[in-house]
């Protein structure tokens, strides 16, 4: 309270013309009020050049291409084909196998990192004691690279000694032999999901942590007054009041988990047959292996799609106000 | 103290100034860069700076080479990306099966209109990698270094199954290979993968094609019988587990497994050996032809051109330093550490390693890959056929069938 006072001090004597430095010629030309106006678009304007630069023009350039078929040298002339390239996405049975994996990677990952990370941050929630050494614990995958983590998990899970063929048959006697995990398909699948979720529920836990940190205490004091245990207290009361968190971490989830990549590609780059494959690895084998860049284009439009719709569905139907 | 601190501070200042006056006054009038990507593996990458581009730098003071290792998995994606952004280096080692695909982007020059003295280069090595740069009438680089994969055996298993010398033959290949798998863990052999480099060996040893000889179709030829009859035979050595994991990707790789004999043979190329040297020196690698069938005995032709792009502003610098790759010179040094020159009068030299007699024996025979700017896709067609036979999800008659129909359609499409 006490800044925002000095803050409006600071402004009214700056409206004093006498204490201002010399303004520049532009402002003077416009006067204070469309100087006022025009302040925030100057501060807009680096970071949207950024944006524009690396976010729009290369959304724009990849609709070109994906209309063309694609001529990688500068000079060269593109043939326009229409809609080939989408047609060509839509009749190749391996885009729809990526499709299929890549809803079941959504479908195995999504629910579980939000129940998981729920669990966590409930459960950090009631510690007081560690609770930043836990909470920091349990981040700690998400800021570690993709790139490494697949790393390791595809040494977890070598067809040879694996750490996972190691535990699994070596000490703990279930399997009856070494399994190639990433050699077949719903194993390989299983892996690739299993670093999805290990790495993403930290970030569900931190999202959900804030948001129960963020309820009121009266909230729970009323409940347990009017008899709610620590259970009902949850599912009757807090849970429901993190509705909006819910959506936003479902949202977020289901866009990240159709933009599953790094993993897929070092893990099993799509083998065996292309039966690993998802829609961004196939995109990328599809334009940096075969240089098939239009067919590329065409493909991430046609996920863009899926997902906007999918976003577009789930905030249309899941929405809910609450009010604390 | 103060006084002090001030004077070594002047000091300091007029040491710095007159450094970077030095600096700026070192190089020759003007010192032209030329960039260099290369794929060679470590033990290769510490030779070529300490050697090949230290002398070239004492041979030519004014260009500077600045040399990229680019690891051979990320080569490719990351050479069209930055050809695409017009940033491509000035010149390359190109595997030779990217040679017909750069050719036809139009990245590449034509070495044999812009290097006025190529035909010098190209009359002094072998014609088979020479005939790797040719496209459309052409040829687009020079051979840098050839290769082969030929048959490692390895002696400590055979011993223990009681045999003291590689098979010849393909009859005596398939039993020694049953003879020292145990169903369990260990192979008889082993392979890294299904494409054509890994499968392409047996199917023309068993007398098999993969196009007719004008490069135009598959049908008939990856299909036929003797290809068929390369993959069966394949398949079942899979199938009675006597061929190791490592064909579809599983562990562990064909070197490792080698190395701690749990495969008994593995096919590979000269540069595995100075590495089997560095990594596991207490393991010795034997080398032997592929076994010989109804094709005789016969390999894939590996191995990399020197390539310059269009796109280079330092195109005379650039020839120089091509020159100086192909020179005797430097043919030896990469040739000492796994690099099989690819001058004629280099074959048999005693400055060479002893263990390159195998692999030049089996380059007499071996052959190229399909010429065709497809190649990428023809190979992913024939790594799909052997895979699925290899699953049973396919028989192998079937699955070359429809391999040879997708490639039929490719080489019509080129």
């Amino acid at each position: 309270m006490a800044s925002s006072r000095g803050a409006r001090a600071v402004s009214l004597r700056g409206a004093g013309e006498a204490a201002l430095p010399r303004p520049l010629a532009l402002g003077r030309l416009l006067g204070p009020r469309a100087r006022g106006r025009l302040t925030p678009y100057v501060f807009l304007a680096p970071g949207y050049l950024v944006f524009a630069t690396f976010m729009l023009y290369p959304l724009a350039k990849a609709l070109q291409i994906s209309f063309y078929h694609w001529q990688l040298m500068p000079g060269r002339v593109s043939q326009f084909v229409g809609l080939a390239n989408y047609a060509a996405v839509l009749h190749d049975p391996i885009s729809w196998v990526a499709l299929r994996n890549t809803v079941l990677y959504a479908i195995g990952t999504v629910p579980t990192q939000i129940v998981l990370g729920l669990v966590v941050a409930i459960l950090l929630d009631s510690i007081v004691r560690l609770r930043v050494f836990f909470r920091t614990l349990y981040y700690l995958p998400v800021i570690t690279s993709w790139v490494v983590v697949s790393i390791l998990f595809k040494y977890v899970f070598s067809s040879d000694a694996g750490l996972a063929n190691y535990v699994l048959h070596d000490v703990l006697h279930i399997l009856p032999g070494y399994i190639g995990w990433l050699q077949n398909v719903p194993t390989a699948l299983f892996a690739i999901g299993l670093l999805g979720v290990w790495k993403g529920v930290g970030w569900s836990m931190l999202i959900f942590l804030a948001a129960l940190q963020s309820i009121p205490k009266e909230m729970r004091e009323a409940a347990a007054v009017d008899g709610a245990g620590t259970i009902r207290s949850y599912t009757g009361v807090i849970i429901p009041l993190m509705a909006p968190v819910m959506l936003f971490v479902l949202v977020l989830l289901v866009i990240g988990s159709f933009n599953v990549f790094i993993s897929v590609y070092l893990m099993t780059g799509g083998a065996p047959l292309h039966q690993t494959e998802v829609l961004l690895s196939y995109m990328y084998h599809q334009a940096f292996d075969y240089l098939d860049f239009g067919y590329g284009a065409a493909l991430s439009y046609l996920l863009a799609a899926v997902i906007f719709g999918l976003s577009l569905l789930q905030v249309r139907f899941l929405r809910r106000e609450v009010e604390y | 103290m103060k006084r002090r601190s001030a004077r070594l501070l002047t000091l300091l200042g007029g040491v710095a100034i007159l450094g970077a006056a030095c600096a700026q006054s070192t190089p020759t009038a003007s010192t032209v860069t030329v960039t260099f990507w290369h794929g060679y593996n470590p033990e290769e990458t510490k030779v070529f700076n300490e050697k090949v581009v230290a002398a070239f730098q004492q041979a030519h003071p004014n260009i500077k080479i600045q040399a990229q290792a680019v690891p051979y998995d990320t080569f490719h994606k990351k050479l069209l990306t930055a050809i695409a952004g017009g940033q491509s280096p000035d010149v390359i080692r190109a595997d030779i099966i990217w040679v017909p695909e750069l050719a036809d982007l139009g990245a590449l020059v034509a070495l044999d209109t812009a290097m006025t003295d190529f035909n010098t280069y190209s009359s002094k090595v072998f014609p088979g990698p020479l005939s790797t740069n040719q496209f459309k009438g052409h040829y687009y680089g020079l051979p840098l270094d050839t290769n082969t994969r030929v048959l490692l055996w390895n002696k400590a298993m055979y011993a223990q199954a009681g045999i003291s010398s590689p098979p010849a033959t393909i009859d005596e290949f398939t039993s020694d290979v049953a003879k020292m798998s145990n169903g369990k863990d260990k192979f008889g052999y082993a392979e890294g993968g299904t494409g054509g480099w890994n499968f392409l060996p047996w199917l023309w040893t068993f007398g098999g094609n993969v196009t007719d000889d004008s490069v135009t179709k598959a049908s008939g030829y990856l299909n036929g019988p003797d290809s068929v009859a390369a993959l069966t035979w394949f398949v079942n050595l899979y199938k009675s587990h006597q061929m190791g994991p490592s064909v579809l990707g599983g562990d562990p790789h064909t070197d490792v497994g080698y190395a701690k004999d749990v495969y008994a043979n593995v096919l590979d190329g000269p540069w595995m050996v100075p590495i089997f040297k560095a990594v596991y020196p207490s393991k010795t690698v034997d080398l032997a032809p592929i076994p010989a069938g109804k094709g005789g005995s016969s390999s894939v032709v590996g191995g990399e051109d020197i390539v310059l792009f269009k796109e280079s502003q330092h195109k005379a610098e650039a020839q120089e330093f091509i020159r100086f790759m192909l020179s005797r010179q430097t043919q030896v040094t990469m040739g000492n550490i796994g690099q099989m020159p690819v001058l004629s009068e280099l074959a048999g030299s005693p400055d060479l390693p002893s263990f390159f007699a195998v692999f030049q024996q089996q380059l007499k025979t071996a052959k190229a890959r399909t010429p065709s700017p497809a190649w990428p896709k023809i190979d992913d067609a024939i790594g799909t056929a052997v895979t699925l036979a290899i699953k049973g999800q396919a028989t192998p008659q079937q699955a070359l069938d429809q391999a040879a129909n997708t490639i039929d359609g490719l080489l019509k499409g080129s």
